[in-house]
């Protein structure tokens, strides 16, 4: 009968289908509510996710700060390269250390400096507090003059104007740094300043230890082609291994991939509400199709096919998608104006709503997924609905239909949604792997639901009236406990799992290292000071616990000849080990705070031959073996030597812990510096004061400093996260009350007939009680279970972390979630206390 | 003249193949157009099923059953639907008007089914035909019974189906109402030239039908 462009046909759905939403909205609302909700954060993390993404390609070059830049670490360009440079365009020096910044009377900050020339910035602005005052710096004062953040403005108490000290010398604050065009961390997360270079220049620094690098960035003439003289660039550098060259989009990589990893996990929080929103419709239009059971019967005796009325249904659900999904769509689009108030101003970001038809395809498609994934088993059961009851006066409720076509068809539409998300994001296997877990939870929880009512139905033989009402109500072919333990029993565990994770985290950051940890780290410290150093701080403490280590600069060139970049992909959990700089350390011994699990350590004296031992883990993420042979460039020159064992180390306790150890004979022939950890019972801002007026080129981090900073994120990533989850349950519970009012008026009937049969209103609530405990309790067990399970493989196996359980943090959550959960049922099922008997016995 | 409802050796069964609950047994009879004819019996004869069977609701274990000389045993049921919209009136016991249609609704529902639009001034006029001209925009709550069946039976009768089934469409109506909704089924049935298939209870409707067919345990009498 449908054909499917037969206009006049479609019409007449058309026609149906906006009469039936004028006349049955009031059951429409949970399948809009939660599509809207679900919808919703779907589009947020779209939307933001793109505005950001946006923002770093269009501000690309701002954010390197050049078309180019050049690295090239603790020693500058020699000169002639310098000007090479410079005939190609115009070039900006900055150069990075980190040192202390201190004002008298309190203690000194570490700060990581910049000391910038006068073209700095090539591309955007320091914007700054008062306006202008990044100028004041590159003025010949008599006190060179110093921009500052608002962190340490607030550490040292300073007022634009005060003077400060760095390395022994006096600087007037001329203003505060809002923001820089080209990313620092430290400009946000920590503190930060800025100094002329002609101002570092008068620290005649001999040696900057390895904490120094320099930054050449250049703006190519406009006239010459970009990517021709970035290779030449490349070419003019290319006589030094270690000196690396990034042109624009590369600044924004590591921050784009963060937002990616963040957004997916968003968008899979997303997804997991759509789904348990999917439950709610799915319930609700299986309710819809036998609430109207007898009007379809009554079509198909008229003559319309199921195929019609099954057509004319899901036009409707559509159109509840679409317009759900514009609206959500739209409050979306303009959610990166509400990310630019909650992100910091000093990353400088400026996100734009962006108004694009494929984005919000994107949101329509993933609904429709969902939509039909969920409303095919209850609508198909309209071809179960038979005419001839009408005949007979006897209408049995159909239930879902899977048959092996519907099978099939949601088999593949899963399919699709999955590989859909998947091509989305980096992350493939994690994806993957969440969304088995899902559904294998789903299907855990729907296990549950059946093992209750099995094994309730062994128990019905109790005389408590309350008890044998709520058992009557589980067991009964219509119960709720299914919908419900599987709506709730997912919002429950995913909220429970990342809970727990969060909460991990943040222990393991802020209770146990403080106490295993040091007072001040020590960096970069010249080799000739260091034992004038050890014995100034014994002179102030001598109870002071003092660990020094030697330290050289190094980058990993190759693995057995390969190229380590042939090699290690950007996603190895281990990358970092051999990206970029890092330190090396040396010893003739071995540490036992370091045990070897492979390998032996090396007899000490042999100094012609370079002897590497590795750390364990580090070592076989990057596919290391004993004996391999490994390519480090040292201070400008590359040395080959050989893996002899590997060393099982925990960067969590804070003290000096390095990835790469050479044998020491070897060594003595490198320059280094050293790095030291200070422990001591004294106040560490007394002996950091001390320190920094005797040796003001020494600088040091306050452990305390830094974790309360990674504290302070971590804490906002679980709000972020428990609100996220949250969310979860909000759709959740909107399922279960969608459950609950599907059952109003069976249950209204029941409670009806006990009224008449003589149960009171307090044996009613209590069997309800009573109901919602079996339910709720055989639940809990299921989602502890699945959130322990999952929370220790995160936290053991991703993190590396030690699992721990929260009883307290457990049971404030399953108590929270059982009294909000019990609250709406009670104010959902209110009809059902006081049931009106006159239009139930007029059967209306 | 060819016969408008045909049952050759027709048979009806529920259950399990080994203890099956045999509903008719071997029906043979047929109605010929703008033949009116009643079928009566006990409660649990058959009367009902014959009506379901003859409007394709319902499938014939065995036998023959002919709408208009058209085989519909075996028939799928989008082909079921289009008999029944091109031959098929119906009319229940129990009215079965849809809740959240209106009463002009729920007629012109029967036209659309056969893809007969914007035809909302033969569903006034047959309403007023039926004193219901004042209830063309009420919901079936707020109809009385009476006025319920005779919006059913004007759902039925809009389309002009060569053939009404009836299933004891008075069963529910006081003795006043139903004399005048037989009033209606008779005269419009032979005006319209239409058969009528009609289970009843009250001897009194089935003596003023042409012709009587009595069912006992499954069979003709």
């Amino acid at each position: 009968m449908v054909k499917l462009f037969d206009t006049q046909q479609l019409r007449l759905i058309n026609k149906y289908a906006i009469r039936d939403f004028s006349r049955s909205y009031k059951k429409l609302w949970v399948i809009a509510s939660t599509l809207f909700i679900s919808l919703l954060l779907l589009s947020l993390t779209f939307s933001v996710k793109e505005a950001l993404n946006n923002e770093i390609e269009a501000n690309s070059k701002e954010l390197l700060g050049g078309d180019i830049q050049v690295t090239s670490g603790i020693d500058p360009l020699p000169s002639l390269v310098f000007d090479e440079l410079k005939v190609l365009g115009e070039v900006s020096i900055a150069i990075e250390l980190a040192t202390m910044v201190s004002k008298k009377g309190q203690a000194p900050v570490f700060t990581e400096l910049r000391a910038v020339d006068d073209n700095y910035p090539l591309y955007g602005e320091i914007v700054t507090t008062p306006l202008g005052a990044s100028k004041k710096i590159y003025l010949n004062t008599q006190k060179p003059t110093v921009l500052i953040n608002e962190s340490i403005q607030n550490l040292l108490q300073l007022e634009i104007g005060d003077d400060v000290v760095i390395m022994g010398k006096s600087f007037k604050v001329a203003g505060l740094v809002v923001s820089v065009p080209d990313l620092a961390e430290s400009a946000v997360f920590g503190e930060f300043a800025i100094i002329s270079k002609s101002s570092y220049d008068k620290f005649e620094l001999s040696s900057g230890g390895s904490f120094l690098d320099h930054e050449y960035r250049i703006k190519f003439n406009n006239n010459i082609d970009v990517s021709k003289q970035a290779s030449l660039v490349e070419s003019i550098v290319a006589y030094d291994d270690s000196i690396e060259t990034r042109l624009p989009g590369q600044s924004g990589r590591s921050l784009g991939r963060i937002i990616d990893n963040f957004s997916n996990f968003l968008n899979l929080v997303s997804v997991s509400a759509m789904i348990i929103a999917g439950i709610g419709i799915s319930n609700t239009l299986l309710s819809f199709v036998n609430q109207r059971n007898t009007s379809i019967a009554v079509k198909k005796s008229i003559g319309f096919s199921s195929n019609f009325i099954q057509l004319m249904y899901f036009y409707e659900i559509i159109l509840i998608l679409i317009g759900m999904s514009v609206i959500a769509y739209l409050f979306g689009v303009f959610s990166p104006l509400l990310a630019n108030e909650l992100l910091p101003k000093s990353l400088g970001i400026d996100l734009q709503p962006t108004v694009s038809l494929i984005g919000y395809l994107n949101i329509f498609f993933i609904g429709l997924l969902v939509v039909l994934i969920f409303s095919i088993p209850s609508l198909y059961s309209i071809s179960e609905i038979k005419a001839v009851a009408l005949f007979r006066n006897t209408f049995q409720p159909v239930s879902l239909n899977f048959s092996s076509k519907n099978i099939i068809l949601l088999a593949i539409l899963v399919t699709i949604l999955i590989t859909y998300f998947v091509l989305q994001t980096e992350q493939k296997f994690y994806t993957i792997l969440y969304f088995v877990a899902f559904f294998i939870t789903m299907f855990i929880f729907y296990g549950v639901s059946k093992l209750l009512i099995s094994f309730l139905r062994r128990f019905h033989k109790f005389s408590n009236n309350g008890y044998r009402i709520a058992y009557r109500n589980i067991v009964a072919k219509k119960s709720l406990a299914p919908i419900m333990t599987v709506s709730l029993g997912i919002g429950l565990t995913l909220l429970l799992t990342l809970s727990f994770v969060a909460n991990n985290l943040k222990q393991e950051i802020s209770d146990n290292i403080p106490s295993m940890a040091p007072d001040l780290f020590f960096v970069s410290i010249d080799r000739d000071i260091q034992p004038d150093l050890e014995s100034f701080i014994k002179s102030i403490d001598p109870e002071v616990t003092l660990e020094f280590s030697p330290m050289a600069s190094a980058s990993f060139i190759s693995l057995n000849g390969t190229p380590i970049e042939e090699i290690v992909s950007e996603n190895n959990r281990s990358a970092w080990v051999v990206r970029g700089d890092r330190r090396i350390s040396w010893s003739e011994k071995s540490n036992p705070d370091n045990p070897i699990i492979e390998g032996e350590w090396w007899e000490p004296g042999n100094e012609n031959e370079m002897f590497i031992s590795m750390d364990s883990r580090a070592a076989y993420d990057l596919g290391m073996s004993i004996n391999d042979k490994i390519t480090l460039n040292i201070l400008g020159r590359d040395v080959t030597g050989t893996i002899k064992n590997f060393r099982e180390v925990d960067y969590r306790d804070i003290s000096i812990n390095f990835a790469i150890i050479i044998n020491k004979a070897f060594a003595n022939k490198l320059p280094y510096e050293y790095i030291g950890t200070l422990k001591s019972d004294m106040s560490s801002n007394e002996i950091l004061a001390k320190v920094v007026e005797k040796f003001p080129n020494v600088s040091a981090i306050k452990v305390d400093r830094i974790l309360s900073q990674v504290s302070g994120v971590l804490n906002k990533i679980f709000i972020a996260v428990t609100g996220i989850s949250l969310i979860v349950i909000v759709i959740g519970l909107i399922v279960i009350v969608s459950a609950v009012l599907v059952q109003t008026t069976f249950r209204r009937y029941n409670n009806l007939i006990y009224k008449i049969l003589g149960v009171d209103f307090p044996t009613i609530l209590r069997a309800m009680t009573i109901e919602f405990v079996l339910i709720y309790l055989t639940l809990v067990f299921f989602a502890l279970s699945v959130a322990i399970a999952g929370s220790y493989l995160i936290v053991e196996n991703t993190l590396q972390l030690t699992w721990r359980f929260d009883l307290g943090l457990t049971l404030w959550i399953l108590l929270t979630t059982a009294l909000v959960s019990f609250v709406m049922i009670l104010i959902a099922n209110k009809s059902i206390f006081s049931p009106k008997v006159y239009p139930l016995i007029r059967n209306e | 003249m060819n016969a408008a409802i045909q049952f050759n050796n027709v048979s009806l069964s529920y259950g399990s193949k080994i203890d099956p609950v045999e509903v008719l047994k071997g029906i043979n009879f047929s109605v010929s157009s703008e033949e009116i004819v009643s079928i009566i019996g006990p409660s649990g004869s058959g009367k009902t099923s014959i009506i379901m069977l003859a409007s394709g609701l319902e499938t014939a274990t065995e036998g023959s059953i002919k709408i208009n000389s058209q085989e519909i045993v075996g028939l799928k049921e989008n082909k079921l639907s289009e008999v029944r919209r091109e031959n098929i009136g119906i009319v229940f016991q129990s009215f079965y008007l849809i809740p959240n249609l209106t009463a002009i609704e729920n007629v012109l529902l029967s036209l659309e089914a056969s893809q007969k639009y914007n035809q909302e001034q033969e569903a006034k006029k047959l309403l007023s035909e039926f004193g219901l001209s004042h209830r063309l925009g009420h919901l079936p709550s707020e109809l009385s019974g009476g006025e319920q069946q005779r919006v059913a039976i004007a759902r039925a009768l809009i389309n002009k189906p060569k053939i009404i089934l009836a299933d004891e469409p008075t069963g529910n109506l006081d003795s006043a109402n139903s004399q005048i909704m037989m009033d209606l089924l008779f005269d419009y049935t032979k005006k319209s030239k239409t058969s009528l298939v009609m289970v009843t209870h009250d001897n009194s409707i089935a003596e003023r039908c042409d012709r009587i067919i009595e069912i006992k345990d499954g069979q003709i009498v």
